[in-house]
């Protein structure tokens, strides 16, 4: 082909158009790269022999089918599906938009080389190009199909459900379709409906309250064990280290179904041992009353989670330098001091991403609750929201999906949960050695 | 004189709280552990003093014949030894990427696995399940294997890719001089040296799928495609309370559990503290 470029980088422009008019026509036309060129343009033949599919995945997206009383289950439009379908296509667009722009700039970084260099990578070059970048595309590829299909378009999905009225008993394909509602639920959600605006005020400072107790017994919890074992006088002190280690390693589904029956109000182990023995009177409603309840995950929570971090603050502590403590007892601290001016501050200070981390993990802890109380017990609203008077947002989630099937409220508390979590997110990626190193 | 006195007393009244504390700790483990070997169906029938029944295997024969205790088993090693694998294999190659190349989206791309690790897989269960279901993966071990897989993947990628931020690039360039290719250096220089926080990863991606029961629940139908967090807890539900036959159960996947994390307790203590002063 006779077409030839400048030297002195006036034919950007030409580039530019080219790759922009056809994935991959710059780098066959101008920069005579086929085996790149064709790969790219391949790329998009394929994306337009596939256009009227795409196209009507998406407008499935915006119309998510219309109604067919008339005609058999199997026949009518499913919502649902066409909606996930729409979100995996948007998903292959969005994708396919990421290689065109790579495409464009590659045919430009490309151009800058011919213009340093003066002359054009012979095939062999750029095919030996090509194979060391093939590996980062090889690498990244289970990640980022696994990423996308999973845990994006889910996602995704979860966030536009917030926004239709995919709910029982209406609207429940394959029977019914499913519509656009705008923020209806969200206003529903927040003032609109009293029972259920209510129930969410309740359900969410419950979750706050929750997660910020369940950390704070747990860390201070194993923050009094580990200093208590740490006293170098205490011989026997790795036999209560090996005892306080079991919780953790017990599997909590397993612990967790174990409160439960030790703890049932009526037949439940703790009462009748409590009552053998005259403690109490009557049968203490652990898991029945609202407030006790309440207490009672704290508490089991605690049994269960302590000695995670009894073994994360002995660890810091085993790494604070004893020229400290030395230099401090000869100024005449004494063993209170020690802990309170220097044991104390370190661990605090060098356990604190830990701290925020297993906050964030309460304020998801399933198990902790779904397996103890299951939400229990029932409070005024339980009848109409499915949620307890110990039901967190997740557990109330995990209600509303399979118990009443109430999608699109359960995506509204879905999207609670990322407002909640989303600054602890930031913390986090503030926090990394690669924004703090400038990578990010 | 008076202050060893004192001192002995400090002692004793220490000794003494981390005693009542251990038995508060240990109660319902004991209790368990007692509840496995009892004659007896439900809780309620059994003696509040541990051991009090008399003692009995039957409940061990009856998880081995008349449940399905062995398959649930199988399945649940199944999905935990592919996901541990899985997990392992994808985690570490996109993180030998992000750490070693340097490429057009990287920045996006590990902002974006940044994010996306502090959602709890289930807020997109729906789905998921939706997805599974269009390909075929329903009802499937495979199905739940790609699902812990997938979310297992964001964090995980994070971590080893800082651990082999910290290992020297000038391996990997004195090995290409040699006329090693990048999958060489990854699965022969790399990898070895990587191998602590692979082992640590590999640990924790083989013990989630134990616990975890949401998406057991959601994905696996037959009866015999059940894990042993779904059949432990069918023993217990409010239609029927086989608390016994419950903690036999519990006891055969605990004791498993508890030897591993005595014996690795030491190495845990390091790396924890070791993972708090690195990030």
């Amino acid at each position: 082909m006779g077409i030839r470029i400048k030297e002195d980088g006036s034919s950007k422009n030409k580039i530019l158009l080219t790759s922009i008019l056809f994935m991959g026509l710059g780098h066959i036309i101008y920069l005579k790269q086929y085996v790149k060129g064709i790969i790219y343009a391949a790329i998009e033949v394929l994306m337009l022999y596939m256009l009227p599919k795409v196209i009507s995945k998406i407008s499935g997206v915006i119309t998510l089918g219309t109604p067919k009383p008339e005609v058999p289950i199997k026949l009518r439009d499913h919502s649902i599906f066409m909606l996930i379908d729409g979100v995996m296509v948007l998903a292959i667009v969005l994708l396919f938009f990421v290689i065109y722009l790579i495409s464009v700039r590659s045919a430009l970084s490309e151009y800058k080389i011919f213009c340093v260099q003066k002359k054009l990578k012979n095939n062999r070059d750029s095919m030996r190009g090509l194979l060391g970048k093939a590996f980062p595309i090889f690498g990244l590829a289970p990640s980022v199909g696994l990423i996308v299909f999973f845990v994006v378009v889910p996602l995704v999905f979860s966030a536009f459900v917030a926004f239709t009225n995919y709910s029982a008993p209406n609207n429940i394909p394959p029977n019914n379709t499913v519509d656009w509602v705008g923020f209806d639920n969200f206003t529903a959600m927040f003032g609109g409906d009293a029972t259920w605006t209510t129930a969410l005020g309740r359900v969410a400072i419950w979750t706050l309250v929750w997660a910020v107790l369940a950390t704070a017994t747990c860390y201070f919890g194993g923050l009094i064990m580990a200093v208590v074992l740490m006293d170098n006088r205490l011989k026997i002190a790795p036999i209560f280290r090996g005892i306080f280690i079991l919780p953790y390693a017990v599997p909590s589904v397993v612990s967790m179904l174990i409160w439960q029956n030790l703890l049932n109000g009526s037949f439940g182990t703790v009462n009748r041992t409590l009552i053998k023995l005259r403690i109490i009177e009557k049968a203490i409603p652990w898991l029945s009353s609202d407030w006790m309840a309440k207490f009672t995950c704290v508490m089991v929570n605690m049994w269960a989670g302590f000695p995670y971090f009894m073994l994360l603050i002995t660890g810091t502590m085993t790494a604070i330098s004893s020229d400290l403590f030395e230099a401090a007892r000869i100024d005449g601290a004494n063993r209170f001091q020690l802990f309170r001016k220097i044991t104390l501050p370190l661990v605090l200070y060098q356990t604190m991403p830990l701290i925020i981390m297993s906050f964030t993990y309460n304020v998801n802890n399933f198990g902790a609750i779904f397996f103890l109380t299951g939400g229990d017990p029932v409070v005024a609203d339980s009848t109409v929201t499915s949620a307890g008077g110990t039901d967190i947002l997740v557990t109330w989630i995990y209600k509303l999906t399979v118990n009443l099937m109430k999608y699109n409220y359960a995506s509204v508390l879905a999207i609670m949960i990322f407002i909640i979590l989303a600054p602890f997110a930031i913390f986090q990626f503030v926090r990394t050695k690669s924004y703090r190193e400038g990578e990010l | 004189m008076r202050r060893n006195v004192t001192k002995k007393i400090n002692m004793v009244i220490v000794v003494l709280f981390l005693s009542i504390f251990s038995l508060g700790v240990l109660y319902p483990l004991v209790y368990v552990l007692s509840a496995a070997f009892s004659p007896g169906n439900g809780v309620a029938s059994l003696s509040i003093i541990p051991f009090g029944d008399g003692f009995t295997t039957a409940h061990f024969k009856e998880l081995f014949t008349n449940t399905n205790y062995v398959i649930w088993f199988k399945n649940t090693l199944f999905i935990a030894t592919c996901t541990s694998a899985l997990t392992i294999l994808v985690a570490s190659l996109g993180a030998y990427v992000f750490s070693r190349f340097r490429f057009a989206v990287k920045k996006t791309l590990m902002l974006t696995m940044l994010i996306l690790q502090i959602f709890p897989s289930f807020v997109g269960m729906i789905a998921i399940y939706v997805i599974l279901l269009r390909i075929g993966g329903l009802d499937q071990l495979w199905g739940l294997v790609l699902v812990y897989l997938a979310g297992n993947i964001p964090y995980n990628t994070w971590m080893v890719k800082s651990y082999m931020d910290t290992i020297s690039k000038s391996i990997d360039e004195s090995a290409r001089i040699d006329g090693a290719n990048h999958l060489t250096i990854f699965w022969k220089i790399i990898m070895p040296i990587a191998k602590p926080i692979i082992i640590f990863l590999g640990i924790t991606s083989f013990t989630a799928p134990w616990m975890d029961f949401i998406f057991p629940k959601m994905i696996l139908r037959s009866t015999d495609k059940q894990t042993l967090a779904l059949g432990l807890f069918s023993f217990v539900t409010d239609k029927k309370n086989e608390f016994t036959i419950f903690a036999a159960g519990s006891i055969l996947v605990a004791i498993p559990f508890v030897i591993f994390f005595i014996i690795t307790q030491k190495a845990m203590v390091t790396s924890f503290g070791g993972a708090a002063v690195k990030e």
